[in-house]
């Protein structure tokens, strides 16, 4: 396998980008080091309201570390990280609380509360964050488990479920309270192609009828190609090119071209 | 407010972190904030009860025969074999309940709590709590303790009577060299309620003590299940050592200068 060597490990990181007008999601200059390992290193990037954006990039490169600071799980070294316009890093917890209610997160192996059945575990955050009633959360749980195909299975733990089903339940819990932003942390890891394919058709399916931001982090490029409205591509740390998925498809540099491909020769190698 | 990042890296930054934990944790419970998720700390006591309460009290049971045999052997060796009481009292109440409850505690309770909140953890379940909007401290750790300090009160005062049940059947019924009411003239005599209560506050200090140290090894338990079982074995080093600790100290401040007993006139 053959890579192109590069003396400037950011020779491909042109940082062109479309202007984001209405930014649901905003990461300017962020840095982040764990020990000696910087993993983001003066990160700029905007994802737009009412898209399903995505973040793609090789493993290792600090997608999952964009999540955790969008929702205040990990703070920026240096830089800020905006939702809606405000700063996550300068919120009071009582408000970063609240403002995490704006979110739906689907962790990768969908993080179900293994205490709970799967009912409860779609109920738990509007019995913790409202006042409905027990008929009118049956209501909702109900609805959102036939939407992810698992009505029938509102009864069983998660041990009992295999990987799919657990990232379909839980999506159904990141969905329950109505979120503005939907974040999506690897939905097709360990999944099959076909499973990852019915998946990426619930994600669109959904969004249309909600609405609102959604993030997939992913390096998955047969998913990016089925849902992805706007794309950032992240090495190093830092942003490659964002811009619409279809000029992303397009574009002529010669590492997005390389990924977005999956092509074995280009600037990305096995470093 | 970050979850991420708690673990101090020397020994005396990591014992700092620790108490700044503990301090959080009980911060939560005395300001009342806990009070938001009752519901949760009344399940944590309803499993507290379940499933550690009848082999708390057996191991007192147990503990309690010992000390009846032993105190009748041993004053029987010295000529007072009607005097066998006076060792099951002082050492049912004083020394060997609380120890054999903080063992209990730490071996069942304290190693569950890390295991549990080190599997949450490493498997994200706390991250999905936080990011719901549910502060993970205070649903998952505060709660446990104002649920220890609802029930184990009355746990452990239900095991000072099974000690005192073994005691007595070891000494009376067993070896049978005192009378039934020969052995509580003199087992009541070297004992009276504000030894009672120093004895529960021994115990639920140890429970505190237990407790805390449980959701901080499991809170900030990492490295995927290798890491949850280090952090069992050291949250069991460190409760067995903390047990000891507030035991010597509890002896020495309710006991250490008055043996508080019919003695010398």
């Amino acid at each position: 396998m053959e890579t192109d060597k590069s003396t400037d490990e950011f020779e491909w990181h042109t940082g062109k980008t479309t202007a984001v007008e209405n930014a649901a999601i905003e990461f300017i200059g962020v840095k982040k080091a764990f020990g000696r390992n910087q993993v983001l290193n003066g990160l700029d990037m905007a994802l737009p309201e009412g898209q399903i954006s995505m973040i793609l990039g090789p493993s290792g490169t600090g997608k999952s570390v964009c999540i955790k600071h969008m929702v205040g799980l990990l703070y920026p070294d240096d830089g800020d990280v905006l939702v809606h316009g405000q700063s996550v890093q300068s919120m009071p917890d009582d408000d970063l609380f609240e403002m995490r209610k704006k979110f739906g997160v689907l962790f990768q192996d969908g993080a179900l509360f293994g205490s709970m059945n799967l009912y409860d575990n779609v109920a738990f955050p509007l019995r913790q964050h409202t006042d409905k009633g027990e008929d009118e959360i049956a209501h909702i749980v109900n609805q959102r488990l036939d939407e992810v195909g698992l009505g029938d299975a509102n009864d069983k733990m998660p041990n009992e479920l295999s990987g799919g089903m657990r990232k379909r339940a839980g999506f159904a819990r990141a969905l329950v309270l109505d979120p503005d932003i939907v974040l999506f942390d690897e939905p097709d890891s360990g999944l099959d192609p076909v499973r990852t394919a019915l998946l990426c058709e619930l994600i669109q399916e959904i969004h249309a009828e909600n609405g609102g931001a959604y993030v997939v982090i992913t390096h998955d490029i047969a998913s990016a190609r089925r849902v992805a409205e706007y794309i950032a591509v992240l090495w190093r740390g830092q942003i490659v090119e964002s811009g619409a998925a279809t000029d992303l498809f397009e574009s002529s540099n010669p590492f997005v071209r390389q990924f977005l491909s999956g092509e074995s020769q280009g600037p990305l190698g096995m470093e | 407010m970050s979850a991420i990042n708690t673990k101090g890296n020397s020994w005396l930054e990591s014992t700092g972190v620790l108490l700044r934990f503990c301090g959080r944790i009980m911060g939560e419970v005395y300001s009342l904030k806990v009070f938001k998720y009752f519901g949760e700390s009344l399940r944590q006591a309803g499993i507290l009860i379940l499933s550690s309460t009848i082999v708390i009290w057996s191991l007192i049971f147990i503990i309690g025969l010992q000390c009846g045999i032993e105190g009748a052997y041993f004053n029987r060796s010295v000529g007072s074999p009607a005097y066998a009481g006076v060792f099951a009292a002082w050492c049912d109440l004083r020394e060997l309940v609380p120890y054999s409850f903080g063992y209990m505690m730490s071996a069942k309770v304290g190693t569950g709590i890390v295991a549990e909140l080190g599997s949450m953890r490493i498997s994200d379940e706390i991250d999905a709590l936080e990011v719901m909007g549910v502060p993970s401290m205070t649903f998952l750790c505060s709660t446990k303790l104002l649920a220890a300090w609802m029930v184990l009160p009355f746990v452990y005062l239900s095991g000072v009577g099974a000690g005192f049940l073994a005691s007595y059947l070891a000494v009376v019924q067993q070896i049978g060299e005192v009378s039934s009411g020969g052995y509580q003239l003199i087992f009541w005599m070297f004992q009276n309620p504000p030894d009672l209560l120093y004895s529960v506050i021994k115990g639920m200090c140890m429970a505190t003590a237990i407790v805390l140290v449980g959701c901080y090894y499991g809170y900030n338990a990492s490295g995927g299940p290798v890491g949850v079982g280090t952090a069992t074995a050291k949250s069991m080093v460190l409760n067995i050592v903390l047990v000891h600790v507030i035991g010597m100290l509890g002896t020495q401040l309710f006991w250490g200068a008055n043996p508080r007993a019919p003695i010398g006139g």
